[in-house]
């Protein structure tokens, strides 16, 4: 909200005080100032100039020659407004001076082959208004070389204030400038009310009746006879444009403002065109359509909070105002709602409308109930002063229930446990009046106050610590240096996952973080997809199902910009439906799981001076995977196993098991799924359920005596028939040596022509050992010899030269 | 006079094997002075013209001189032979090495990271909770009130009318208090979401670390006290901080924290808008109301619970300034880290 410092120094006298001063302490008290305009330095350079002569430039048609007078020398000035003459007083900008809309410096130019030197300034380039229709023209008057600041009042200080939602008080100058005297123990006043009298009666001129007294518990009025609708005067549009407000008429300006200064929205309805002179304030039974003062046909759903008057609606209650029943140049007389209606059911029909006015924001924070009436004399008074008439005698103020005080008990005690430190008595009682709370009674050790209804945040005993806290300055909570730490039970549920990331990290893989909101695309290659409900876009629509398709998007981006070889992993949550055709109500219809995948592309390694390029293969990925089982102690405990399923995303793939549940599976995607990530290189990954890897249980290790006997090694190959596989042969191998034999390994692998064509060459080194003495070459080489004749029977297989 | 040869012999050697650079040369070397007939073996044959009484310190310096050169000789011969080949040619030291793929930690887990360490050391344990939340937990036991202009702080992803996208990871809060008794003592790291259009500045994901103590004493002092020691350790010992008053309906008081502006080191800048501050956290009190929720006793029991940013907190130690380029995995991204 944009606070005006020269319109809160209204209510409360800050003569002495420094704009830093201000800002900080209101800084330091909850109200964050989050931009400063101080128009007496943004201004400092504009001043007051004379149009004295006015020529056609000689090489554009739509810009004009003008001669300035600045009151201290004669300047040839560009123009391309329209509306510039000869004769008038404009804002000039010397060079050198600083332009605050695109925030650039005036020099010395040539346009169009002709010099200019200084810019005339139209209202959008002062950032006054937005109005860049022509250049400003000022009264005949004022004096050149007046700078602007004092002939145009531009010497305000305006703060950006941001108001968190518990504050509605604070949406007002008024409220800023109560922190403000709280803050710096200054006085504060509020407008004093005086209203001529009058000897026509308001009850005699109209009615209020409220039908809804839930949804509006609090309906004042005043009416005005033979007003003037008009201009307002300079100083109430000058406080509405730095308020950020466009002034419109003394009417709507005088509502604007007492909103401003309050923080109560008003209405000023056209009396005259109020059927009957009466207000209904009742909620719709159905469906209706009313066009609002912005001459928008608006849809209303049953139940909506509407003002009629004796046969229409003439408003959308605490929204917008009825373009049937506005203020119009003729209207003579106006009554004026001031009024306090239910904060949700505001909120729930401006969400419904998606329509946020000045009023709905503040009736749906909560305004004072019981400043109504207070705000409506105001405006009265004000509209008095500037446009006459006269103001019929008393008020209608319709008021069921009144809204009273909550009373509150402080226990000084209390306010000490939680902040950690002792604030004086005298200082607990001076903040709260200070800020408008009563102490209806003081108990020893604790106040019993009376809350303030401009403060409907304030409820607990919780809420006056912290506005004690906030006025005293958090600053003066001490800092403290020492803490204990309880000694109980410490827990780390990411743990696991931290393992994994340094497994990954060591294995040579990056880690990237992929946005789990997926389009239709993605999210459909595996699994049940979740819709959001409202999505930002069609590409962020559903949640992920599987890492894999985000990793596969991140290999087309970085094969895109050039990067081709890739070894990436990512850990993250998967969420998928339980069952496709119920909606989520509760955590047993999906399933949220953190995943792991581990993907490589491209080449493993490059072609270096002194060793060739390899490429990523399934073998590379196999070996990956144990590698990092390994590395996270799983070695031993998991199984490897491989099938094919037609509508797997792989073309090859193998699976990690434990006992019988999959733990994961990866493989070489297929080409048809590449493709429709527009991928044109051969991909490999792996993705693990972290969950069902975090419960395996480790195997515990031991310690093992290195070995002290000398290990005898043997080799042999044979020849197989091309079906038989290394697990067969190896598993076979493993099954018929002797416990001697500790170690098998595939050494050499290879097809050829000389073989034939369904053959193949596997070689295996055989380690033998035993733990607990020096074997001798002759028993291993017995069973050595025993070894191959069974691997020749058993594969009717063939030696090969030895 | 033969002490004197011994000498000269010696100046001689020295300059000349500095100034071998192959093992061609250095041969020379040896056949000069270190071979049978060489100068060195020659000055032996003198030895026995020298008089007696003399003879044991020239003696002496004679055999210091042979053992000297033998040294000086054997450390090169073994220095140019590592560096030729067999057939004495020289290898090209300058060729680049073999160098290992070092894989890495996204910058974002590497900075939270950073974060749980600091914490870990201060006592908190370390809890995890879903992204796919209840409205319940999310908002309700928080204290956000149904249609309450509070929740509109938080624009949210809605999956069904009770469940949502959380849009912070206080929730986290509610489910460790549920499960666990006073004293609690966590930080609850993780992803949450927010409907906001995605530019430079947000994005429609982000991180958080929340953090929760409760137990019978605790104060705003201690709040401060904890976060100052954070903020110190992880940004430097050297700044300032200040709590300015803010509010967030699970905590009463509630503060913002900000430090020192550590570009422009409190002076202004564009990153910190001129105030020579920056915001790095919001905390407070925990809501006697929140603690109804979990059915702690608000009168026995205080606390107090904080949330930062860590895409934010990474941007200003990195001078990132485009959230986006986070998510967008650019491998020449992810290497820098
Ligand atoms: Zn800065």
């Amino acid at each position: 909200m944009k606070i005006s410092l020269n319109w809160l120094k209204e209510y409360v006298d800050l003569q002495n005080i420094s704009n830093e001063e201000i800002i900080s302490k209101l800084n330091m008290s909850g109200l964050e100032v989050e931009d400063v305009v101080n128009q007496n330095e943004i201004y400092k350079d504009f001043i007051v100039a004379f149009v004295k002569e006015k020529k056609k430039h000689p090489n554009a048609d739509k810009l004009s020659l003008c001669t300035v007078d600045t009151g201290k020398e004669e300047l040839q000035v560009i123009c391309g407004a329209p509306n510039v003459d000869a004769g008038q007083k404009v804002v000039f900008a010397p060079i050198g001076t600083l332009i605050p809309k695109g925030n650039f410096r005036i020099t010395k130019a040539k346009i169009r082959g002709t010099e200019s030197c200084g810019m005339i300034c139209a209202e959008d380039e002062l950032e006054l208004s937005d109005d860049h229709g022509g250049i400003m023209i000022l009264e005949n008057e004022l004096k050149q070389g007046t700078p602007i600041t004092e002939a145009l009042h531009l010497n305000d200080v305006i703060l950006e204030i941001a108001i968190t939602p518990n504050r509605p008080d604070a949406l007002s100058h008024i409220g800023v400038a109560r922190d403000l005297a709280a803050l710096f123990s200054l006085k504060f006043k509020t407008p004093e009310i005086k209203l001529p009298s009058s000897h026509k009666k308001i009850k005699d001129s109209a009615s209020v009746e409220i039908e809804d007294e839930i949804n509006c518990p609090r309906y004042s009025a005043k009416v005005l006879t033979g007003i003037k609708v008009k201009e307002s005067p300079a100083w109430l549009k000058e406080k509405l444009k730095n308020a950020g407000l466009r002034p419109i008429n003394n009417i709507v300006d005088v509502t604007n403002y007492v909103m401003y200064e309050t923080g109560q929205p008003l209405h000023a309805f056209d009396l005259d065109r109020l059927s009957k002179n009466k207000i209904i304030v009742k909620s719709t039974k159905e469906e209706t359509f009313f066009r609002t003062l912005d001459s928008k046909e608006r849809k209303l759903p049953a139940g909506t909070l509407m003002i009629c008057d004796g046969e229409k609606q003439v408003a959308i209650a605490g929204i917008m105002g009825g373009e049937n029943s506005e203020i119009n140049s003729s209207t003579k007389n106006i009554l004026i709602e001031s009024a306090y209606f239910n904060t949700s059911s505001i909120r729930k029909t401006s969400k419904i409308l998606s329509l946020t006015t000045d009023a709905s924001y503040r009736f749906e924070r909560g305004i004072d109930p019981n400043g109504t009436l207070y705000s409506a004399e105001r405006a009265a008074q004000l509209i008095f002063e500037i446009s006459g008439g006269d103001i019929l005698e008393g008020a209608i103020d319709v008021y069921p229930e009144r809204i009273i005080e909550k009373v509150v008990e402080l226990r000084l005690n209390r306010l000490k446990k939680l902040l950690g430190y002792e604030i004086p008595e005298q200082k607990v009682k001076s903040i709260l009046k200070y800020l408008g709370f009563e102490i209806a009674k003081e108990n020893s050790g604790s106040l019993v106050c009376k809350v303030p209804t401009f403060r409907p945040d304030v409820e607990r005993e919780v809420d006056l610590i912290e506005e004690i806290a906030r006025i005293n300055g958090y600053e003066n909570i001490p800092t403290i240096s020492k803490i204990n730490i309880t000694l109980g039970e410490k827990f780390d549920e990411l743990e696991f996952a931290d393992r994994i990331r340094n497994a990954a990290t060591s294995l040579g893989f990056f880690e990237m973080i992929n946005n789990p909101l997926q389009g239709e695309k993605s999210a459909s290659v595996v699994g049940n997809k979740i819709r959001v409900l409202n999505p930002q876009s069609a590409d962020m629509m559903y949640l992920r199902t599987s890492l894999i398709p985000g990793a596969l998007s991140v290999v087309a981006k970085n094969n895109n910009v050039g990067e081709k070889d890739l070894a990436l992993f990512e850990i993250g949550n998967i969420f998928n439906q339980k069952n496709l055709n119920s909606a989520i109500n509760s955590f047993d219809d999906f399933i949220e799981k953190q995943t792991v995948i581990f993907l490589v592309s491209g080449k493993s390694s490059l072609k270096k001076w002194n060793s060739d390029e390899k490429n990523f293969d399934f073998y590379y990925l196999k070996g990956l995977v144990d590698s990092f089982i390994m590395n996270i102690s799983l070695d031993n405990v998991l199984n490897d196993s491989y099938y094919h399923n037609a509508e797997s995303i792989y073309d090859i793939s193998f699976c990690k098991s434990y006992e019988n549940t999959v733990l994961g599976s990866g493989g070489k995607v297929k080409k048809e799924v590449l493709k429709q990530f527009d991928i044109h290189q051969d991909v490999f990954c792996f993705e693990f359920d972290v969950e069902l890897l975090k419960k395996i249980p480790v195997k515990e290790k031991h310690f093992v005596e290195p070995l002290k006997y000398p290990k005898i090694v043997r080799d042999f190959a044979f020849v197989f028939d091309k079906n038989i596989s290394y697990e067969e042969v190896s598993a076979f191998i493993k099954k018929s040596g002797s416990e001697l034999l500790k170690s098998v390994d595939l050494f050499d692998l290879f097809e050829s022509e000389a073989l034939g064509g369904n053959k193949k060459s596997m070689a295996f080194t055989l380690e033998y050992f035993s733990e607990s003495r020096t074997l001798t070459e002759e028993e291993v080489e017995k069973e050595f010899l025993n070894l191959i004749s069974s691997v020749t029977k058993n594969f009717n297989a063939k030696l090969r030269g030895n | 006079m033969l002490s004197e040869r011994i000498q000269q012999i010696h100046t001689e050697f020295e300059s000349d094997i500095s100034k071998v650079s192959d093992l061609k040369e250095l041969e020379n070397i040896r056949i000069k002075y270190l071979s049978r007939n060489g100068l060195i073996s020659s000055l032996f044959d003198e030895l026995k013209n020298v008089a007696k009484e003399d003879k044991p310190v020239v003696g002496k310096s004679l055999n210091e001189l042979r053992n000297h050169s033998t040294n000086q000789f054997n450390v090169l011969k073994e220095k140019l032979e590592s560096t030729s080949s067999a057939d004495g040619e020289k290898i090209d030291l300058t060729l680049p090495g073999v160098t290992k793929v070092l894989g890495s930690k996204h910058i974002l887990t590497q900075t939270l990271d950073e974060i749980k360490i600091i914490f870990k050391g201060l006592g908190f344990s370390v809890f995890d909770g879903p992204e796919l939340e209840s409205d319940y937990n999310n908002f309700e036991a928080l204290n956000f009130q149904p249609d309450h202009p509070a929740r509109d702080m938080q624009d949210t992803f809605f999956i069904s009318k009770d469940f949502l996208l959380r849009t912070h990871t206080s929730p986290v809060q509610i489910r460790v208090m549920n499960s666990h008794q006073p004293p609690v003592r966590a930080i609850m790291p993780g992803r949450v979401y927010r409907n906001e259009a995605v530019s430079s500045r947000s994005y429609c994901m982000f991180h958080q670390v929340e953090g929760l103590y409760v137990d019978t004493d605790v104060t705003f002092a201690e709040l401060k006290g904890t976060l100052v020691s954070f903020a110190r350790q992880f940004y430097g010992e050297d700044l300032n901080y200040r709590f300015r008053p803010s509010f967030f309906p699970f905590t009463e008081p509630s503060a913002e924290m900000d430090i020192t502006c550590y570009l422009c080191h409190g002076k202004g800048c564009k990153v910190c808008k001129q105030t020579g501050w920056l915001e790095i956290l919001g905390c407070g009190m925990v809501d006697p109301n929140v603690f109804g929720f979990v059915n702690y006793d608000a009168e026995k029991y205080t606390g107090y619970a904080f949330g930062m940013g860590i895409e934010r907190t990474a941007m200003l130690k990195y001078g990132i300034t485009d959230i986006r380029v986070f998510f967008e995995n650019d491998l020449r991204f992810l290497k820098q880290f």
